[in-house]
């Protein structure tokens, strides 16, 4: 594997690396959605400005330690140079505000409805502030980055028969190779690791790694029990059996090849960061968009989602790579894909070749090529509750 | 004596609206874009996929209860293909009752390029201008924490008049309990917001919204609210009725709030 490539991005005060530098406009109440989008769309420095929309108003329920580790963690990723936070005015948005503060020192300007005294100024407000830090961001400049820099999430969506193996080994062949170099990988989706736990609980560096990662996975079904659901009938997905998995054992039997065979160096509860490099699990669910929210705000800063049914999603400060799992799918929805694996079945390459492949276009990407769901505007975005809204 | 729009198999409405339905989180974007280009109504959730047990039905029949409005004069639903929630089973459950609906999937559209383009087109082939006939019994909405004495005046205006109410108060945030009246076929809200909330409409009903003269947030926002709580049951009502016949609310001509989709349990 030809490892001459060099790694370029934004350092950060708190150590880490950006391979974007956006400014994030993070709305805190789904009143303010319509209003933050307008200034994204409309501001003179648009092309760098990123935000979500959500469906969150305020309400402090179970999941709100969950839900302030999720915004307070999104709002400093490393690919963010400056954050605006729009709220309405309350003591629980200070204290996500707090949070972010605490993790990272960044400007973080935080600005509420009930300051500006209406909607219409605090749209100006926003805008302004938009316009008062661009200078600083738009003149930040890219240097090379050690391999560490790297903190690669793992994701597949819309699987199929050809996913376990095509892109997913081919996937893991590009991992292993960065996590040698001193790189982070975090694999997740718990539910899909479910019946393939014990092979990767044998590859942890301690018994103790080990057994949390046979725990997770345990804690996992019997939340969903609880609910009194069988996971293993509601899984694999309608569109994963179309794609000719027959069960939730083998869907996940392929999932696990996204993280090679590198030995696993912790268990990450959802949106919880990695503090050495190395091989990761994190507690997530297999929702696509609560994944890759989870992934944002862990600060990892790559996500490479193979797929074989096609899916256009992306994350709204995460460059996300799409691998196509089969030929056909890559050939039917050309500007949904980055990549194709789908040449492994194919015969016309091999896993090792289809891995290099995916370790130069990470590089590629972190160095600002863009992805197909940079380019297509995607910037979905979902809370992760442990718990429904209708208690 | 209002006049509404004849909005095919789903009644008569106050307003008349094309609804780009995503029935997952991953066709929430496309629908959007489309909802702009053809002047329809859309919003993004998290839902569709990844979801079990009650949810299923739950977010389905949420669905339907959108895309069958009063104020819908059609639906088109956009899936992705591979999702638990299937687009085109959540189309025929509408398609039942409300026949002006139809279905565009991205992953047999060549793409996204291609599931606009046909998508645009299914939403203009839908399209049309509704007849307007009088509208004699709207159902109103009244959400969140009236004062009692203003409320039960105000009820007595709409029933006087031969219109009916329906009370949402489960929640404290005016959203949840938007969806609610959606489920209850309302043509128009009032809202009586929570002291710590903002004044917040809903794409697809008209919504009034009242100040709560205690809460500082609302004296802040005054000039966002379109009354206050010493309004007097005359004006209120002359409200509703100027609202029905078309004058935009604050929070609609500003396009604030956003539909949010009730879920039971963790998604998976």
């Amino acid at each position: 594997m030809n490892i001459d490539s060099q790694l370029t991005g934004f350092e950060r005060t708190n150590g880490r690396w950006g391979f974007r530098n956006y400014i994030l406009l993070l709305p805190l109440h789904n009143a303010l959605n319509q209003l933050v989008d307008e200034v994204r769309t409309s501001h003179p420095a648009s092309p760098i400005i990123t935000s979500v929309s959500h469906d969150w108003s305020g309400e402090v329920d179970r999941d709100w330690e969950r839900i302030r580790r999720v915004f307070s963690g999104f709002a400093v990723n490393p690919n963010v140079g400056a954050t605006i936070i729009v709220g309405i005015g309350t003591g629980d948005e200070e204290s996500i505000v707090n949070a972010a503060r605490s993790r990272r020192n960044m400007p973080i300007n935080y600005l509420t409805l009930k300051d500006a005294g209406g909607f219409e100024k605090l749209r100006e407000r926003i805008a302004q502030s938009v316009s008062e830090i661009f200078p600083s961001i738009s003149q930040t400049v890219r240097t090379p980055a050690p391999w560490s820099a790297l903190v690669l999430g793992l994701e597949c969506g819309g699987s199929d028969a050809y996913s376990g193996i095509t892109a997913n080994p081919a996937l893991g062949v590009a991992s292993d190779k960065f996590v040698e170099l001193g790189a982070t990988s975090i694999l997740a989706e718990t539910m899909e690791i479910l019946g393939a736990e014990h092979l990767l609980a044998a590859r942890a560096k301690s018994p103790e790694v080990g057994q949390a990662i046979i725990d997770v996975v345990a804690r996992y079904e019997q939340s969903i029990t609880y609910e009194g659901i069988d996971i293993r009938g509601a899984q694999p997905s309608r569109g994963n059996i179309e794609g000719g998995l027959t069960t939730l054992e083998e869907k996940s039997l392929g999932a696990a090849k996204k993280a090679g065979n590198a030995p696993f160096t912790g268990v990450l509860d959802y949106a919880h960061l990695p503090t050495e490099p190395g091989l990761y699990f994190m507690d997530t669910p297999g929702h696509d968009i609560e994944q890759l929210t989870g992934f944002a705000a862990a600060d990892v800063n790559i996500t490479v989602f193979t797929t074989g049914r096609g899916t256009p999603t992306g994350s709204a400060v995460i460059p996300t790579i799409k691998v196509a799992t089969n030929t056909e799918m890559a050939l039917s929805l050309p500007d949904l894909i980055d990549l194709n694996a789908g040449t492994i079945a194919d015969g016309t390459e091999t896993v090792a070749e289809v891995g290099d492949r995916i370790f130069q276009e990470i590089i590629q990407v972190a160095n600002g090529k863009l992805t197909a769901a940079e380019v297509g505007g995607h910037r979905e975005f979902n809370l992760s509750r442990l718990y429904g809204s209708t208690q | 004596m209002i006049t509404g729009y004849r909005n095919n198999s789903r009644g008569v409405g106050v307003r008349s609206y094309q609804l780009i339905l995503p029935s997952v989180v991953c066709s929430t974007h496309l629908a959007r874009k489309v909802a702009d280009q053809v002047g329809a109504i859309s919003f993004a959730h998290q839902h569709g996929c990844g979801i079990i047990g009650p949810d299923v039905s739950g977010v389905n029949e949420f669905f339907v209860a959108l895309a069958g409005h009063p104020n819908v004069q059609s639906t088109v639903v956009l899936g992705l293909g591979c999702e638990t929630l299937q687009g085109n089973e959540v189309t025929e459950s509408i398609t039942k009752d409300y026949p002006e609906t139809e279905y565009v999937v991205i992953q047999e559209s060549a793409g996204m390029a291609g599931a606009l383009d046909s998508s645009i087109a299914t939403a203009k082939s839908l399209q049309g201008d509704a007849e307007r006939v009088p509208l004699n019994a709207l159902v109103i909405g009244i959400e969140g924490f009236p004062n009692p004495e203003l409320l039960q005046q105000i009820t007595e205006d709409i029933q006087g008049a031969g219109h009916s109410v329906v009370v949402a108060n489960r929640y404290k945030e005016s959203s949840r309990n938007f969806g609610d009246l959606v489920r209850a076929k309302c043509h128009l809200i009032l809202s009586f917001p929570d002291p710590q909330q903002p004044p917040s409409g809903y794409p697809l009903i008209p919504v009034i919204t009242i100040a709560n003269a205690e809460s500082p947030l609302h004296l802040a926002l005054v000039q966002e609210f379109d009354c206050q709580s010493n309004v007097n049951r005359k004006d209120l009502f002359q409200k509703i009725l100027d609202v029905a016949n078309g004058e935009q609310s604050k929070s609609e001509a500003k396009k604030i709030g956003d539909i949010v989709v009730p879920r039971m349990v963790r998604s998976v």
